[in-house]
């Protein structure tokens, strides 16, 4: 009977004070976050991941670079933990790898996939076709994240983690040890490959791409009216000489 | 009746003609050397950087060489001017928010052009990105406050003044050009260990279809020095 007016209870009183809700969000309106990626499992992966925040709107940019190139790099902003990032020392199996395991009770579990295109729910967590392949990542992407990860980001529980290490240095994902997301996959593919946590940027709000400083008059012709006058004036003169060439071969004549 | 009377002499023709030559030649010379071009860096790539800690920072009298040590952005008074003597700028600091695209705003387009700074970033001086923007020129009035930002050398100096009176002074580290639509972002808008200027104007090709420059000219510069109130 409790519970039966208890929720009914919290959801009048959220009707009567929307502002409540509304004023949490609006402080984080336009904010910007940035995470400073670190390598795991002997990665050498370095990169920077920036989130802007419009409400539930975020522009997110990734730049990492030292990936195993010509593999898919899952990516994902964590929520729900610790926000922070494990180390390799966090071998808890000694398996050699810190793995996905391993490091969730540090960054937690999915609340965003940084796909490429389409879904970026935590369903498209391993989405393989739909994430960077390159060595060398320059992911930009708007979409929008759900109030969980928003909160995350507020609360500074919102961890960048990107996966996919080839550390036995092979060229490609394989190795005996297997995943302990999808025992059909080898560890390398899913095993995190750098993490950062996400604070809020020195720049409070980053505006996106670049500025409209230059409306253009100097990048076309300038002076038309002496490019003008000069011309007709050169075509007269032609004309006069010509006139005046004629008349002195009338007088020779 | 003679004949000159009837027609006008091979003498007058030949005056006209070369008063015609003189008044072309000279319209031609003023309409060139009327056209001008902002100094454009190289595309994409980096000018030297230089070695900013190897320089004196006493460009100013009394300026200590505090770059390691640069207040919290709540210390730092807001700039109000900004002075770049290497290109002759010198401009009133106006403030520049958001547009409602998220792109961050300029200056409006006036005869008397001023530069901006981004309020919702650092101030000069504070540690992080601080950032300046200025347009290259307009339609109607022709070159802007930053039309000489390209040619802007590492080791210039630019000076900030700010609303308590004490001037920050950046040395210039590089110059760089970049396509709009490929914007570095976290090299100009993301953290920095120390106090860093980003002065951003037009530049590359113009888009006439689209009205707009295709790139951004970004002068990347440090904290060198600051004079007190």
């Amino acid at each position: 009977m409790r519970k039966a007016l208890a929720l009914p209870t919290i959801a009048l009183a959220a009707a009567a004070f929307p502002l409540l809700g509304m004023s949490a969000a609006s402080a984080a309106d336009g904010g910007s976050y940035q995470a400073d990626l670190g390598a795991l499992n002997a990665s050498g992966v370095t990169g920077t991941g920036m989130v802007t925040l419009d409400g539930n709107t975020a522009t997110v940019t990734v730049e990492a670079s030292g990936l195993l190139d010509g593999s898919p790099h899952a990516q994902h902003f964590h929520i729900g933990a610790e926000g922070t990032c494990p180390t390799d020392a966090d071998d808890a199996d000694d398996d050699g790898f810190v793995s996905v395991t391993e490091g969730a009770p540090y960054y937690g579990a999915i609340g965003s996939s940084l796909t490429t295109e389409g879904d970026t729910s935590p369903d498209s967590g391993l989405a393989i076709d739909r994430f960077p392949t390159t060595g060398t990542i320059t992911y930009e992407r708007t979409f929008e994240v759900t109030e969980d990860v928003h909160e995350a980001f507020d609360n500074g529980t919102a961890v960048l983690v990107l996966h996919g290490v080839d550390k036995d240095g092979s060229g490609a994902y394989d190795g005996d040890v297997m995943s302990d997301l999808d025992p059909s996959l080898p560890m390398e593919a899913t095993a995190p490959a750098a993490c950062g946590s996400f604070a809020a940027a020195q720049m409070g709000t980053t505006p996106a791409g670049g500025a409209e400083t230059g409306g253009g008059s100097t990048a076309g012709m300038e002076q038309e009216a002496a490019f003008g006058i000069g011309a007709v004036a050169l075509v007269g003169a032609a004309a006069a000489g010509a006139v005046a060439y004629r008349r002195r071969q009338a007088d020779q004549a | 009746m003679t004949e000159p009377t009837r027609h006008p002499s091979r003498r007058t023709w030949l005056v006209l003609a070369l008063v015609l030559v003189v008044v072309g030649a000279t319209a031609l010379v003023v309409g060139i050397t009327g056209q001008r071009t902002a100094p454009q860096p190289a595309a994409g790539t980096r000018s030297a950087p230089t070695q900013t800690s190897d320089r004196p920072a006493d460009s100013i009298p009394g300026s200590g060489s505090d770059t390691a040590e640069a207040p919290p952005a709540a210390d730092v008074a807001a700039p109000v001017r900004v002075d770049i003597p290497a290109i002759g700028v010198s401009s009133d600091l106006m403030r520049l928010g958001l547009n409602a695209d998220g792109t961050v705003a300029v200056p409006p387009l006036e005869a008397d052009d001023r530069a901006g700074w981004y309020e919702r970033g650092p101030a000069p001086g504070a540690v992080g990105p601080a950032v300046l923007l200025g347009h290259v020129d307009s339609a109607e009035y022709g070159p802007g406050v930053f039309f000489d930002l390209g040619a802007v050398a590492p080791g210039d100096e630019i000076q900030v003044s700010r609303a308590d009176g004490s001037v920050a002074v950046f040395t210039v580290d590089r110059v760089e050009r970049h396509p709009k639509d490929e914007f570095p972002t976290i090299d100009v808008y993301g953290n920095t260990d120390d106090a860093q200027l980003r002065l951003i104007t037009c530049g590359g090709d113009f888009d006439a279809g689209a009205g707009s420059y295709e790139d951004n000219v970004i002068v990347f510069a440090t904290l060198t020095g600051t004079s007190p109130a």
